[in-house]
């Protein structure tokens, strides 16, 4: 295992600075978790804005010690911190610095005595501490961290996948503790942005960034199983929530406690954090004017928010809607790149678990989101052929009915998915869409990483290259060349769409140049070109 | 006395089929701007569609006032004294409120019945040629509706569109809202369902649809009632017609096309078979 004895402040810098790009993948999964204090949906990015006000301040840190870094991104964090989680993000990075003041660089015991003090400094912030939050998620990470070093390793990457496993797992246990997530079905929202962030820093500090790059973190299945989703759809019955109101007080010998005395019977949420100078606080209130008027008397208001609570849970409950499942069956699909997974879930799937050829996901992967996804008869669409066995796997490990419709490719995929009835049963709609993958064909156009001689072919390193239902065929310079010759093995006749899914680095406009001379040759068809944004593919086509 | 039937512009029943039957249809009304049509009176199918493409104006519709009601009822119960009112369906429109309240402003000993069919276009057309058939065998007002409760759930407009556009910016899109927004052209193939507009599938060509619609008639043991119609694409109704020849009579196959109120959710290009199930299955 990769060994990293300390970590400096440019480590610290680049480590959240990737960790905060990892999390603004899952934002908006994180923000439909959101229900807890105040079902409004902005979690996610609200964690997203402070992490990135935190990110921007570290580059501007006099010195790159870590004691300076981790200065500079509190106080961003204290600057830019929006919403509850934000607030008690900023916190958590006051706790971080002020353990780390002082410090060159750190090693991994100095490392867990950092994540305890941060997570020490996340509850103070807080009038009343709710457990199964983002403030238990903190704690439990932080004291696995403590464990690890205990046992003597002080390798700062095992500190850090401790207190990740931790998180994972406390995470997982949220719905445990706070009812109101046990009754959405959902884990907590805080809590799963705060694991991403410890996720991606992990990630990138063992050098997984092309995985990074590639996947996404997934939502994190509760611990108790999720049967269906009750959540309230009439905005009407609830009581209003209010408004959100947050600002920056700057003055001079700020008292914090008597601050947030004084502001603890004006609302709900009430956070009060900071130094004596400069204070965020974030509050719910039905009466903004009164709290901002009261501030106004101790010092200099600055970034003051005040969001109509009722109005973006009003939003939320639209979007939760988007997202309720309609029948009892849903479909988990394996996809790579962002353009697929959008693809796939406009066509109907549930859930999408990142992976496909050279990323394969793990067993594990793929029964997290049958377990996320609030049905209780899954079809699982594997789309690539080593992934088939792998999914296949998933149906002795859970309690719900399982069926592996063995697509080997994307465009088999989307078959099955379309060929979906919406009045058939769960395993009629197997069948179907079993029958369905059988009629297409899949050319896949990539280039040759390295030279080889492969099925009687000499393939020289960068040329392209393509394959017929998985069987290398072609071998050319340019890709619609390699493109041209596959589908000239192809019986065009009985064919009446093609779809050219595009890989993320190649362009549309080179896309739609290779579709214009399909369509000059083959004026019969409908050709359809849609942006992939596989990785490894330049061209994934579809015949049917 | 023969009962007599009412529908609404919904049912698609052609001007010339209405007159030869018998039906009285009350027309929707639909409206570019401030230009108001009545419902294949004022304006055709194919006028419909050419002003859709021409112009950026999103149509909108409007149910018949009561008074439309009030006035056919009254026409009628000078030759009758039983009525009965065959509507599209309550979930897409409220024709049926307006049929029944003009029911309590007509005065008189003349017996009016108001039925919500559930169903739309030649699914409720199919319904409505059904009871015109009994009313004119002799049935009675009772007899004709009873029949045609149990004919309801045996009702199957299955149409295949083009696209959801239409059908989710006028808000009748129901339980087919999962079908909206593909990222891949596909053709979604839509039914009534209790009322409700109900996903079936997607396709990914015109021919897949010609052969699905097929198919879907195919499956089907007993047809009492066969109807195909179309939008814009009559060569593509012809198609299926001459294919549907092989397991139905041709000449016993209604045609029609959607009306104007109906081409506003449905849109151009888009096929439809209405199946009335025969009984006994």
């Amino acid at each position: 295992m990769k060994q990293i004895k300390s970590i400096g402040g440019q480590d610290l810098k680049e480590m959240f600075a990737a960790a905060t790009n990892w999390l603004e993948k899952s934002a908006q999964d994180i923000d439909a978790l959101n229900v807890f204090p105040v079902p409004d949906g902005d979690c996610g990015t609200n964690m997203l804005l402070t992490m990135r006000s935190s990110i921007e301040e570290a580059s501007r840190a006099p010195d790159q010690n870590i004691s300076q870094v981790a200065q500079a991104m509190a106080k961003g964090a204290l600057m830019g911190a929006r919403g509850n989680s934000g607030v008690i993000l900023s916190q958590i990075w006051r706790g971080l610095a002020q353990s780390l003041n002082e410090k060159e660089t750190i090693d991994g015991h100095e490392l867990a005595q950092a994540l305890l003090q941060a997570s020490e400094m996340a509850y103070k912030g807080l009038s009343n501490p709710v457990e199964g939050t983002i403030l238990t998620v903190m704690r439990e990470a932080a004291s696995a961290a403590q464990k690890q070093v205990a046992g003597g390793n002080g390798n700062v990457i095992s500190v850090l996948e401790a207190t990740v496993d931790a998180a994972n797992e406390s995470v997982a246990n949220t719905p445990n503790l706070l009812p109101v997530l046990r009754e959405a079905g959902v884990v907590d929202a805080g809590g799963q942005g705060l694991f991403t962030l410890l996720e991606g820093a992990l990630l990138y500090l063992r050098g997984d960034v092309e995985l990074m790059q590639f996947r996404k973190s997934r939502v994190i299945a509760s611990s108790i199983p999720v049967t269906a989703r009750p959540l309230q759809l009439s905005a009407e019955e609830e009581e209003a929530f209010g408004y959100c109101t947050e600002f920056l007080l700057k003055g001079e010998n700020l008292d914090l406690d008597k601050l947030r005395k004084k502001l603890q019977s004006k609302g709900q949420s009430l956070i009060v954090v900071g130094d004596e100078s400069t204070v965020r606080v974030h509050i719910h209130t039905l009466d903004p004017g009164n709290v901002v008027h009261y501030i106004t008397s101790l010092g200099t208001l600055h970034k003051v928010s005040i969001r109509n609570m009722d109005e973006q849970h009003e939003d939320f409950l639209t979007m939760q809607k988007g997202r309720m499942p309609a029948v009892d069956m849903a479909i988990v699909a394996v996809v790579a790149g962002d353009g697929l997974a959008d693809v796939f879930t406009s066509l109907g799937a549930s859930a999408i678990v990142p992976g496909g050829q050279t990323m394969n996901p793990s067993t594990k992967d793929i029964l997290q989101a049958v377990e996320a996804v609030p049905s209780d008869k899954i079809i699982i669409l594997p789309n690539n052929k080593n992934i088939v066995p792998t999914a296949q796997q998933v149906e002795s490990l859970t309690d719900k009915s399982i069926e592996v419709v063995p697509t080997e490719s994307v465009p088999q995929g989307a078959a099955a998915l379309l060929a979906f009835d919406y009045e058939a049963d769960f395993e009629t709609n197997a069948k179907l869409m079993t029958e369905a993958k059988s009629g297409i064909k899949t050319i896949e156009i990539t280039r040759a990483t390295r030279s080889t001689k492969l099925n009687g072919l000499a393939i020289k390193k960068k040329q392209a290259i393509g394959l017929l239902d998985g069987n290398l065929l072609a071998v050319n310079d340019e890709l619609d060349d390699v493109l041209s010759e596959l589908l000239a093995r192809i019986d065009l006749d009985k064919a009446e769409v093609i779809t050219i899914y595009y890989g993320d680095d190649t362009d549309e406009a080179e896309a739609e140049q290779v579709s214009t001379g399909i369509r000059e040759q083959h004026p019969n068809l409908q050709v359809e070109v849609v942006s992939g944004g596989q990785p490894h593919y330049n061209y994934i086509v579809s015949i049917e | 006395m023969t009962v007599k039937i009412i529908t609404d512009s919904t049912s698609d029943i052609t001007s010339n089929l209405a007159q030869e039957l018998g039906i009285t249809v009350v027309p929707l009304t639909v409206s570019f701007g401030h230009e108001h049509f009545l419902d294949r009176v004022e304006m055709t199918t194919d006028d419909f569609y050419r002003r859709l493409a021409s112009e950026n104006i999103f149509p909108t519709t409007t149910q018949p006032s009561p008074s439309l009601f009030v006035d056919a009822y009254q026409k009628l119960a000078q030759e009758s004294d039983e009525i009965l009112v065959i509507v599209v369906s309550g979930e897409l429109s409220g024709t049926y409120q307006s049929a029944l309240s003009a029911k309590g402003m007509v005065e008189g000993k003349c017996r009016i019945e108001v039925m919500d069919s559930l169903s739309v276009a030649m699914g409720l057309g199919l319904i409505v040629i059904v009871a015109t058939k009994m009313a004119q065998s002799g049935a009675s007002l009772d007899e004709v509706a009873a029949a045609i409760k149990r004919r309801i759930p045996r009702s199957h407009p299955v149409m295949s569109f083009d696209t959801l556009k239409y059908l989710a910016k006028g808000g009748r899109i129901g339980r087919a809202q999962r079908l909206a927004g593909p990222l891949l052209k596909v053709r979604p193939v839509l039914t009534m369902r209790n009322g409700e507009v109900s996903p079936l599938t997607r396709l990914r060509s015109q021919k897949a649809s010609l052969d699905y619609l097929y198919n879907f008639v195919a499956g089907i043991a007993s047809i009492e009632e066969l109807a195909v119609e179309h939008a814009t694409t009559p060569d593509d109704a012809d198609r299926l017609v001459e294919r549907l020849s092989s397991i139905y009579p041709k000449e016993r196959i209604y045609r029609s096309t959607v009306s104007p109120v109906l081409g506003t959710y449905v849109g151009p290009n888009v096929l439809a078979v209405s199946i009335l199930e025969a009984e006994g299955k």
